[in-house]
């Protein structure tokens, strides 16, 4: 059968090519416009976080005053949270994926779709302005906690602007999802058998629609109260800084879920197919992505147990943090049980789909630490708590993003990268992260406070081994996103199906064509019902 | 004896438990999945097979992890109530953060930078914040507490060893967050309560021991005459004093006699004053006794220093004293150099001088310089001899004018 061009080449339609890419309607192109966006301010934000552990060395100064390291680890948190963390997974795989998984041309709403990208394009350029306008770039902590963001000189304003408009571009993805998955299933596509990428990007879809409008009020507020001396949160202007943290956190612990959701979809979707068997307890898994939406939402002030709010508060949120872990261990539990019996492919986005159940687990179990209200005293603030959450969300979303990119860009490009070396960067990866963050728990439970210039001499063996960890994790990135990209524009030209995965993208030519399908397809079956045969040798 | 348990022990077992139970299920799962991929491999287990829906075991799944987690958060909170149940008649210390250093202010009075504490006592801390979020943490006693401008925390500790443990700011503050240091001082009983009052009464100007002790009820300080000589310029000058068996002599007053004075009055009692003045042996101890006779002999001026004052009160953690800038206009040369201020709506500039700077002690937020946000917290508990000190500290940084001139030039 003749192959239909790519999606990425020209289309005969008279538009110069960068009109066609930057207003295009297609929600692959939005897709891959996302894909080079984040991946560029993921380099940025790497870079961050290597500056700031080259800094953390040795005590004392190293390479910059504590003014440049506040304004670093700020820019670092800013950006990987909300340039790559929240967008990442549903704006990129999921533009590209979750329409041609339910069958269907499109989004419900291309327009707004491209709309969200511009979005995410002006916060960016805001925040560039941030840096250079005003009083410097912001020292606050992506947190922007309140007094503190209220009398610091440096340029907030324009900071908090730009997480506004970046939640704008939020709303509007979630929005066009839950639509999209609502209106657009093609015939026998039923609830039970959509793909389980596609259910947990249904759960954060409502999570975008209904926690980030709380972000935008809150960072509203934060500049009406520095513009016109409005005393929501300043104590001085009779206002409650507590209040700012609720509204804060109210947003900012769902967000984690934002990040975690899709990332816990792919690995969903990629362990049958490598083991070649039916996801085990398919409805569970399915319904702990809602469940953990829901509960994920009324947990926010476990952000806050030494914060001074009332001790009946803390015995709640500790308690509901408790619950919300049980849907994550029932994901996990099911993932392995899914392997028992199986007829196991160990090719690259396998091994990064055990690397994430591995780091998630490490996250998820010292999350644990930190819902328990008497240890949270203890490690709150310090490098536990950043150990833990780069273990969630490195770990656990970052990692879920290298395994979609190695299992559906060859889709995507139609080009297959070399698997050793995937493999290899997949090792070095390992070994460099765990070298990385696992010092930092240890720091933290030795009491070192996080968001430290500086720091006493008995922190110095850890923070010089996590250093050098983190060259280690830099290498390990560095060769992966060098080959597969590579693979991307050179590798040798793939099958439309290599993996052998049964949802509706696998159905479809490589590389992805302009029409998504030419005509309505009908789905008869689950996503993961493989035939008893093996399949051939993808890489 | 009904002696609470130290909740440092509670937490700890309640990090044991969820640490015991997270590495056994971390490497359950993980071991089990190698095991999986390993002994289902494609090429040793070719045909994948098809299981059917085990409820069972879902339930298992679910109900384990169920079980687990509320055994986690009842040790979790059983460690949180402990650290929340203050005991009754625990020492109480009022703790005040601010940019970038803590101050403890003791039920007597006293203040001070470091936590001084007796040994197995409880001790009650009441915490604020003069600006910003701070956090209290002393890891050795597994407390932290948000300091919190407007609002009152509190937490508590009981020390059961001696030594010196690490105070740590761990809610970011701002550019000198990770400096915003201090150390609790586990101390004996008896040492603590030398400390409490020795370094208190020290801390006293002698103008305050005359005053606290009743002395200037008879002795005026300024050379007026009341019912005893006047302690001004008694020092060095020439009384005939009278022996309780009336003999008459002429003596020098030196320490020797100032120190018989107060401790033996009516051994010699000067001619022309009734002998009714009580013995303070006792009363006053040697080290104020020290200070007294320092301020007659002139070796002690009475005054405060200015710097002292500075760095106690955490002036010196934002406002440089070489012309660097931390967080706010460095001293070095302020004096004398033109200040821009609002008066109501209106800019003006202004030499800062002593009436400037108390002006800014009390009204922060007149200062108008350059890009500078005013995060200076209002200070109105100064003494005016103090205020007065710190001007003068400040006028030793200020900046020659024919120096800078000719630098200039």
């Amino acid at each position: 059968m003749p192959k239909h061009d790519a999606f990425y080449k020209p289309q005969e339609d008279g538009k110069g090519w960068i009109r066609s890419w930057l207003f295009t309607h297609d929600h692959k192109r939005i897709g891959v416009l996302y894909l080079y966006t984040i991946l560029a301010f993921f380099l940025v934000g790497m870079t961050l976080g290597g500056v700031i552990r080259f800094e953390l060395i040795r005590p004392g100064m190293n390479l910059m005053d504590a003014q440049t390291y506040n304004v670093l680890f700020t820019l670092h948190g800013v950006i990987m949270i909300f340039f790559v963390v929240i967008p990442s997974i549903p704006a990129t795989f999921g533009n590209i994926f979750l329409p041609i998984q339910l069958g269907a041309d499109d989004v419900s709403f291309p327009r707004i779709n491209l709309l969200s990208w511009w979005m995410y394009i002006f916060g960016a350029i805001l925040i560039v302005c941030s840096l250079f306008t005003g009083g410097g770039p912001p020292d606050t902590g992506w947190t922007f906690y309140v007094p503190f963001s209220e009398v610091t000189s440096t340029n907030v304003n324009l900071a908090v602007f730009a997480v506004f408009i970046l939640g704008f571009s939020s709303i509007f993805t979630g929005l066009n999802f839950v639509t999209t998955i609502h209106r657009l299933r093609c015939e026998g596509m039923t609830w039970t058998r959509l793909p389980l990428f596609v259910w947990s990007l249904y759960a954060t879809g409502w999570i975008q629609i209904l926690a980030t409008p709380v972000l935008a009020i809150t960072v509203l507020l934060v500049m009406v109260e520095r513009f016109m001396g409005v005393g929501m949160f300043d104590p001085s202007k009779g206002g409650d800084p507590l209040l700012y943290q609720h509204l804060f956190w109210i947003y900012s612990h769902p967000a984690v879920y934002i990040m975690i959701l899709p990332a816990m979809g792919v690995i969903s979707d990629i362990i049958p197919v490598f083991a070649r068997k039916n996801i085990f307890g398919y409805k569970m898994v399915a319904f702990s992505s809602l469940m953990i939406a829901f509960a994920g939402s009324l947990v926010w002030a476990h952000h806050m147990f030494t914060s001074g709010m009332s001790d009946f508060a803390v015995l709640v949120f500790s308690f509901l943090t408790f619950v919300v872990a049980i849907p994550s261990a029932i994901k996990v539990f099911n993932w392995v049980t899914t392997l028992y019996k199986g007829s196991i492919y160990t090719d690259p986005p396998f091994w990064f789909a055990l690397a994430f159940i591995f780091l998630f687990s490490v996250g998820g179990l010292t999350g644990l630490i930190l819902g328990s209200a008497g240890t949270d005293i203890y490690v709150h603030d310090t490098y536990f708590v950043v150990g833990h959450f780069h273990y969630v969300i490195f770990g656990g979303l970052g990692f879920g993003f290298f395994a979609a990119m190695h299992y559906w860009l060859p889709k995507i490009s139609g080009r297959m990268y070399n698997c050793k070396i995937a493999k290899w960067s997949c090792v070095i990866l390992f070994v460099g992260f765990n070298w990385l963050y696992f010092p930092m728990l240890l720091l933290g439970l030795q009491g070192m406070p996080r968001r430290y210039y500086d720091y006493l001499p008995e922190f110095e063996p850890l923070q010089y081994a996590s250093t050098l960890g983190s060259w280690v994790l830099l290498a390990g990135l560095l060769i992966m996103f060098v080959n597969i990209l590579y693979g991307t524009w050179k590798g040798k030209p793939v099958e439309d199906n290599p993996w052998g995965g049964e949802t509706l993208e696998w159905k479809i030519q490589a590389p992805l064509p302009h029409e998504n399908f030419e005509e309505e397809p009908t789905v008869t079956a689950g996503p993961y019902e493989f035939s008893d045969r093996g399949r051939g040798n993808a890489c | 004896m009904n002696q609470p348990i130290n909740p440092v022990q509670q937490v700890d077992f309640a990090f044991y438990v969820i640490f015991g139970i997270s590495i056994v299920l971390l490497f359950g799962i993980t071991l089990i999945a190698l095991f999986m991929v390993y002994r289902y491999h494609h090429e040793r287990h070719p045909k994948p097979e098809k299981l059917k829906d085990n409820v069972w075991l879902e339930v298992v799944w679910i109900l384990l992890p169920s079980l687990l987690v509320m055994a986690m958060f009842y040790y979790g909170w059983i460690g949180f109530k402990a650290l929340r149940s203050v005991p009754e008649g625990a020492m109480q210390v009022d703790v005040v953060g601010r940019m970038f250093d803590w101050s403890f202010e003791y039920p007597d009075g006293k203040r001070s930078n470091v936590l001084y504490v007796p040994v197995d006592t409880p001790v009650r801390l009441n915490i604020t914040s003069d600006d910003v979020i701070h956090s209290l943490y002393i890891p050795a006693f597994r407390i932290k507490m948000d300091a919190v401008p407007g609002m009152d925390t509190y937490a508590w500790f009981q020390p059961t060893e001696l030594g010196s443990f690490d105070i740590l700011c761990s809610e970011y503050c701002g550019i000198q967050h990770a400096n915003m240091l201090s150390t609790v001082e586990v101390v004996s009983r008896a040492d603590f309560d030398e400390w409490l009052n020795s370094s208190t009464k020290a801390q006293q100007n002698a103008v305050a021991l005359f005053e606290n002790y009743g002395c200037t009820s008879c002795h005026s300080l300024d050379g007026s005459r009341g019912s005893g000589p006047s302690l001004l310029n008694l020092y060095g000058t020439k009384h005939v004093v009278v022996t309780p068996d009336g003999t008459e002599k002429t003596i020098v007053v030196d320490k020797q006699y100032l120190r018989e004075a107060i401790y033996d009055p009516n051994k010699l009692i000067t001619k022309g004053y009734p002998a009714v003045m009580p013995s303070y042996k006792g009363q006053i101890s040697e080290e104020e006794l020290a200070v007294m006779i320092g301020w007659m002999t002139g070796e002690i001026e009475e005054k405060p220093d200015g710097k002292a004052v500075m760095e106690n009160n955490g002036c010196l953690s934002c406002h440089s004293t070489d012309g660097s800038i931390i967080v706010a206009p460095s001293f070095k040369g302020l004096w004398g150099r033109d200040v821009v201020l609002t008066q109501g709506e209106t800019k003006v500039s202004k030499k800062f001088d002593a009436k400037v700077f108390e002006n800014i002690l009390r009204h922060p937020e007149i200062v108008k310089e350059g890009d500078w946000n005013v995060m200076m917290p209002v200070y109105d508990s100064f003494t005016p001899e103090e205020i007065e000190a710190m001007a003068e500290y400040l006028k030793t940084l200020a900046v020659d004018e024919e120096e800078q001139n000719r630098e200039n030039q």
